[in-house]
């Protein structure tokens, strides 16, 4: 399962490192995202600064989606999707290694993010553990659940408009934990404010990657 | 109107509204099966029976 | 009225392909059997139903005092926790199970499937009613519409949760390949929905510490008060009730109508190359049109174009 994760993984990201669209597409959509609520929330500082945590979980949510569309449209073309089935990869291993594409992915977008965070809104990072740790985190549950709902919505045409309704209701205790854990690092607060969060965080993460782990090569031959 | 009395009206409003929408499509719809039964087709030659008025086209996805 | 085809229900297990007996294949099988005791049973619970109500809201409204605390806003809670429960719990547990039932192999039936699409579609009504009511309640109470209170915001994003299994159910497909997808969706909401209830009553508590809003009822209840809600309960389940069945009803007709009409389209279209063409322009229902698989489930476009 392990060999075929790390084989598709290796697929996505090297079609990436080619075609570039994370790179150039999805991270600026975040960054244009930040500009946008700078603009909703602005000119002053403050709300920016204090809205930071939120915004930056909200820019990462919507590109989230975008960085999934993309991660099943690599295969919706030229059948590649049957090919895949046909291949005798472990369906395991299919789900982990898109997932972690996916996750890989959205760590450099999170990078970029929490730069512009730091640079337009002027936040400052008091601690760095509680931000990295929330963001692993955070990303491990976006990619698997977002590779989840990728794969239910992989045939379908209104994929589009559909895909983003049925996930961003299902990852909002992300945005919720991540956001709150970010508080507590751009505050300096005590890791305790953070602690239930960080453990909702493992929950989150541990259910959806055990349940596509198990569901994902059912969901494959239905669709 | 007090809270009260607009909560009980929207709440059973909505309920019966939705009830008055169940038996309808479910009216409808057994007329057209009784339509699409009739139309089996005979040995080659039988008149397919009046089609109902056109229901709202599927919505394709 | 109900419909009064009755047929043989070997009808259906006749056709020896050894499947789903809940599988309606359209016209060669003819229509779906409706026994008279689904009748009856349907309008008994209709019966029961309404009457429950009108006792409810006559007791509701007329009957019972005003609380000492609340006033008549006491009134509200005789019919928003009835529509609460079947909600957040009757529906969506029904549709839960339901869908799992069907992922299950030895229990697979289309049965199942169309059960949790008839709980969901049901349930988002119930949702819908209970969101107003509580914050009908909760305007003169708190003062505001909308509290983002635990309790209203979990429900709002079961209601979400749903209307994203209606969108995906609404996506064109074999029966069986709609049924997996819905029954999927509906099992990753029902793992998704206690995380989010516990993040969000997490969200409004660690932050306020100690301070709760009060959402809840006043915790001694009684009197006529205790059974009036006890008849709401039971009256807004016997709605339910009624409305799965008369919705189940109709999830199987359309989907025998909708492949019976597409094997009509055909042959009025095979009629009209035999016949000249009438004058009258046909309008013919648009029946679903498969989803894009690869695997050649593409109906010829001259078809499609037809049954349009």
């Amino acid at each position: 399962m392990w060999r075929d994760a790390a084989l598709v993984a290796g697929k996505d990201l090297r079609i990436e490192a080619r075609s570039k669209v994370a790179l150039s597409q999805v991270a600026p959509f975040g960054i244009v995202a930040l500009g946008l609520f700078a603009f909703a929330l602005g000119p002053a500082r403050a709300p920016m600064v204090s809205g930071a945590p939120g915004l930056f979980w909200v820019a990462v949510l919507f590109s989230t989606v975008l960085a999934i569309q993309r991660s099943v449209s690599v295969e919706s073309a030229d059948g590649a999707r049957d090919g895949l089935r046909l291949s005798g990869l472990d369906p395991a291993g299919l789900f982990l290694g898109k997932a972690l594409a996916v996750a890989a992915q959205l760590v450099v977008l999170e990078l970029v993010l929490t730069v512009g965070v730091v640079l337009l809104y002027g936040a400052a990072v008091k601690t760095v553990w509680l931000i990295a740790a929330a963001c692993l985190l955070g990303t491990v549950g976006l990619a698997a659940a977002g590779t989840l709902y990728g794969a239910l919505s992989a045939g379908i045409r209104v994929r589009e408009t559909l895909l983003p309704f049925l996930l961003l209701p299902v990852v909002t205790p992300i945005l919720l934990a991540g956001t709150r854990i970010w508080q507590a690092g751009l505050a300096g607060g005590t890791p305790s404010d953070a602690t239930p969060w960080l453990h909702l965080l493992l929950a989150f993460d541990a259910v959806y990657l055990a349940v596509g782990v198990v569901v994902y090569g059912p969901i494959q031959e239905a669709t | 109107m007090s809270y009260v009395n607009a909560g009980y009206a929207i709440v059973l409003g909505i309920l019966f509204l939705y009830g008055l929408n169940l038996l309808w499509r479910r009216r409808r719809l057994t007329r057209t099966v009784a339509r699409v039964a009739d139309s089996r087709p005979g040995p080659g030659g039988s008149e397919p029976a009046p089609l109902p008025a056109a229901r709202p086209a599927a919505e394709v996805g | 009225m109900t419909s009064t085809v009755v047929t043989e229900r070997s009808d259906d297990r006749r056709r020896g392909d050894g499947a789903d007996p809940a599988r309606t294949g359209g016209p060669r099988n003819g229509p779906p059997a409706l026994s008279r005791g689904t009748v009856l049973a349907t309008r008994v619970v209709g019966v029961a139903a309404v009457v429950g109500v009108a006792f409810t809201v006559w007791l509701g409204l007329w009957v019972t005092p005003p609380d000492k605390v609340q006033g008549n806003l006491v009134r509200l809670v005789y019919i928003h926790p009835g529509v609460a429960w079947v909600a957040l719990y009757l529906a969506f547990g029904l549709a839960a199970v339901a869908s799992l039932l069907y992922l299950w192999p030895r229990t697979r039936s289309l049965f199942w499937d169309r059960l949790a699409a008839a709980a969901v579609e049901v349930g988002v009504v119930f949702n819908v009613c209970t969101l107003i009511s509580g914050s009908i309640w909760g305007r003169p109470t708190w003062g505001v519409w909308w509290a983002w209170d635990a309790r209203l915001t979990s429900t709002a994003a079961l209601l979400v949760l749903f209307l994203g299994y209606m969108a995906l159910r609404r996506v064109p497909a074999e029966p069986e390949v709609r049924a997996k997808r819905s029954a999927f969706a509906a099992l990753f909401a029902a793992l998704d929905v206690p995380i989010v209830h516990f993040s969000v009553v997490w969200w409004k508590t660690l932050h306020q510490g100690a301070t709760v809003l009060n959402a809840n009822l006043s915790p001694t209840i009684h009197g006529s008060m205790a059974w009036t809600l006890l008849l709401g309960f039971v009256a807004l389940t016997l709605v339910f009730v009624w409305m799965l069945l008369v919705r189940y009803r109709i999830g199987v007709l359309e989907d025998w109508v909708g492949s019976g009409e597409l094997d009509l389209a055909l042959r009025e279209r095979q009629a009209e190359g035999i016949a000249p063409p009438t004058a009258s322009a046909v309008v013919l229902p648009g029946p679903p049109v498969p989803s894009e698989t690869p695997a050649g489930r593409e109906v010829p476009r001259e078809i499609a174009e037809v049954a349009q």
